[in-house]
């Protein structure tokens, strides 16, 4: 996953990833499934007291490419995706 | 920011939203739990047949699962233990032109509400049923139910499993059943899509979705991270559409067969050789 | 059903007067003695386009009529004690969710199988207080096949206007009886519906209750995307799990039956302005009275009988207007003996039979020679 990440050239789709903080709870299937690692676990806690995720790009390509499969893996529909580019 | 058009999967999480009540969330499902994966998979299945939702009433029993009727923003009905399929058989029957699904739990669906499960499919109501299976009764704290593995620990077999499972996709086979597949959560699109294809189906339509119960299934189980669950699913399943009856059966931490296994259509429904009574009846 | 003369059993007459008022959906289960009500409906209600099913056991036959009701249909089921010993739980989802449906027993030997072709009245606190929790049901005993029709419209009506479940109690006597009736004209008598929501959706709150403590009932398909939940709800209907909740709902779900009970109690009482002695009896036992109180009349005995038609919300009133001596004749050892003790201010006399057989007259005659002056 890594290297797909560093020796492609820099993906033409590019997203960003809302997160309604408070629907969290800290599962991080968006973390893991993520294909570009963009999500990391936020240092923050949201008022359940759960560690949300959070946007944390590298450009040119370690960047979100909006292919929504943190919002499908979400289980508290906690992710908005949407497309930039 | 410019106007920009929305893409579809924007538009797609932009209905799933509406098709929640939202006012509600966050839901009661612990962190990992698979409930919300299969219902983010439903709703979107259901938004893209492009079906009525004033159409659409989802009836749920109790245990976890029983609570998905409480988050959906349509007629929704959390009913009795073990009862939702006879309760949206009335529904049904009193009104075919309804859309009527079942959603809900293995120990509602498959232990107290078996006897209902086993006597819907053989009248095939027009129902579609989808049973979420987590191997275990979540809400009361992770008791053995008619779906854990043999081998596997709970809360009531500290020495480990010694029933036998339902193996699910069999018996609904059995009972003539014209649509059954399953998925785990892991399968998101092919989940989404078998949603999809059953919603245009007729009849009795089963499909089981294996779950993650993390918080009181896979602590005891080896996979206390809701990841691990997961993981044992990518890693685990193997898609068989023409799975044998034993290929299908459940181990403890064996391989999950997933896939549609059946997909017949022209069988008529309940509803179809009642209106056909009537005529009878009427003449 | 052509307005005239007919000659129906009890059981006949419950589905005969069912269709009457207006249901057109039936779920049940065959047991001893209500079969024939479920064999009627099979046979009547596809000729007037009703919907009859016959369901896997009683629970799925009243979560079907539940789930009917939701859907706009006025629906109901008939079995005897051990089926509504099933079927209790699903009462009390239908009291929580506020479901109008129509519910017969036809009460025969118990406990257990007991006795399957005999009479009993065994199950009137189960009628009362059958399924978990404090609520309020109401409830409807005959005492002839021509009552049996009529009251069924009663059945109806009262499930629809309070949005509860009604017991109706029949007994395995009345239900295999045979007696002569008439059916009155189809436009002769008041049908109620159920109270429609009055605000578009999206307004409408699900359990908003209006001044009567009732509130209006969408039907599925509408547009109100309703949800109803047997969890202590709010009055969007949505799960509410707090003492004050509970206090909300399951104080008003009492309260409207407790408010309206006037308008649902029907009594009979006969010979009782001068009695000195009133003799309450209910159902097909009540007719066995009604001999016994002519007799003593004779005798010189003032011999009375109340007979409560509505046995909940029990019309106590009625023992209250009398200060008399109460003998309770009832098939079983002792359940409305009870209640009219809490409300009668002289003596309160059993006269119990543990079923099988109603009281004979003389058996009645018997207790009444004591008042003799």
């Amino acid at each position: 996953m890594k290297k797909l990440a560093e020796n492609k050239p820099p993906p033409k789709k590019r997203g960003t990833v809302k997160i309604i903080e408070e629907r969290c709870k800290g599962c991080w299937y968006c973390i893991s499934y993520c294909p570009t690692k963009v999500l990391v676990v936020s240092p923050k806690l949201n008022e359940k007291g759960y560690h949300p995720p959070e946007l944390k790009e590298d450009p040119p390509n370690k960047v979100c490419i909006a292919c929504h499969l943190c919002e499908l893996f979400c289980p508290d529909f906690a992710l908005i995706v949407e497309e930039i580019k | 920011m410019s106007e920009k058009k929305k893409t579809t999967m924007e538009i797609l999480r932009e209905k799933v939203e509406e098709l929640l009540r939202t006012d509600r969330l966050p839901h009661v499902w612990c962190p990992g739990c698979g409930i919300g994966i299969v219902l983010n998979a439903f709703l979107r299945a259901f938004i893209r047949a492009k079906m009525d939702p004033n159409k659409l009433v989802v009836v749920s029993g109790i245990g976890c699962t029983g609570r998905t009727a409480g988050y959906v923003n349509v007629d929704s009905f959390h009913t009795t233990h073990g009862r939702a399929i006879p309760f949206a058989t009335g529904i049904k029957f009193a009104r075919p032109e309804l859309n009527v699904v079942v959603f809900s739990g293995d120990g509602d669906l498959f232990a107290i509400g078996g006897n209902h499960f086993i006597n819907a499919a053989r009248r095939n109501h027009d129902i579609l049923v989808i049973a979420v299976n987590n191997f275990t009764y979540g809400m009361t704290g992770g008791q053995h139910g008619p779906t854990t593995p043999t081998g596997a620990y709970t809360t009531t077999t500290p020495y480990g499993n010694p029933d036998r499972p339902f193996n699910i996709p069999h018996l609904a086979i059995s009972l003539g059943v014209p649509y059954v597949a399953r998925w785990t959560t892991y399968h998101l699109m092919q989940l989404q899509n078998s949603i999809y294809t059953a919603l245009h189906r007729k009849g009795f339509r089963v499909i089981e979705i294996i779950s993650q119960c993390p918080t009181v299934y896979g602590r005891r189980n080896e996979m206390k991270n809701p990841l691990d669950m997961m993981e044992y699913f990518r890693k685990f399943s193997i898609r068989k559409d023409d799975a044998t009856a034993e290929e299908m059966e459940l181990t403890y931490n064996g391989k999950i067969v997933v896939g549609v296994f059946r997909d017949v259509q022209g069988i008529p429904t309940y509803e179809e050789r009642y209106e056909e009574l009537l005529r009878r009846a009427q003449k | 059903m052509k307005p005239g003369y007919y000659f129906w059993s009890g059981d006949i007459a419950v589905a005969e007067g069912a269709i009457f008022a207006g249901c057109r959906f039936y779920a049940g289960y065959p047991i001893t003695p209500s079969s024939e009500i479920a064999e009627r409906m099979a046979l009547r209600l596809p000729q007037v386009g009703g919907k009859f099913i016959e369901m896997e056991d009683e629970i799925g036959s009243i979560a079907a009529i539940i789930g009917a009701s939701w859907a706009g249909e006025k629906a109901m089921t008939a079995t005897s004690g051990p089926g509504i010993s099933l079927m209790n739980e699903n009462i009390g989802l239908a009291v929580m969710t506020e479901v109008p449906i129509v519910v017969v027993n036809a009460m025969r030997g118990a406990p257990s199988t007991g006795l399957p072709t005999l009479v009993s009245q065994g199950d009137f606190m189960q009628a009362r207080w059958g399924s978990h929790g404090s609520y309020e049901i109401i409830s409807y005993y005959p005492d002839s096949v021509q009552e049996t029709f009529d009251l069924m419209l009663d059945a109806f009506n009262s499930a629809e206007r309070y949005r509860v479940p009604v017991m109706f109690l029949l007994d395995a006597m009345l239900a295999h009886m045979y007696e002569k009736i008439y059916v009155p004209p189809e436009d002769s008598v008041e049908r109620v519906e159920r109270k429609r929501p009055t605000k578009p959706p999206g307004e409408q709150l699900i359990y908003e209750a209006d001044e009567d403590l009732i509130p209006p009932m969408p039907r599925i398909g509408d547009g109100y995307k309703i949800h109803a939940s047997g969890l202590t709800h709010n009055e969007k209907g949505y799960p509410e799990l707090t003492p004050q909740a509970q206090e909300r709902l399951v104080r008003r779900l009492n309260e409207k039956i407790r408010k309206h009970q006037e308008k649902i109690w029907k009594v009979e009482e006969y010979r009782t302005e001068d009695a000195d002695v009133i003799v309450v009896a209910m159902g097909s036992n009540a007719r066995a009275v009604r001999t016994a109180v002519d007799a003593a009349r004779n005798e010189g005995i003032k011999a009375g009988l109340l007979r409560p038609i509505t046995i909940w919300p029990f019309p106590y009133k009625y023992i209250e207007k009398y200060s008399v001596d109460y003998i309770v004749a009832e098939i079983n050892y002792g359940q409305i003996y009870h209640v009219v003790r809490e409300y009668a201010d002289n003596k309160v006399e059993l006269l119990p039979k543990m079923g099988g057989e109603l009281h004979t007259p003389q058996e009645i005659l018997h207790a009444l020679r004591r008042y003799k002056k």
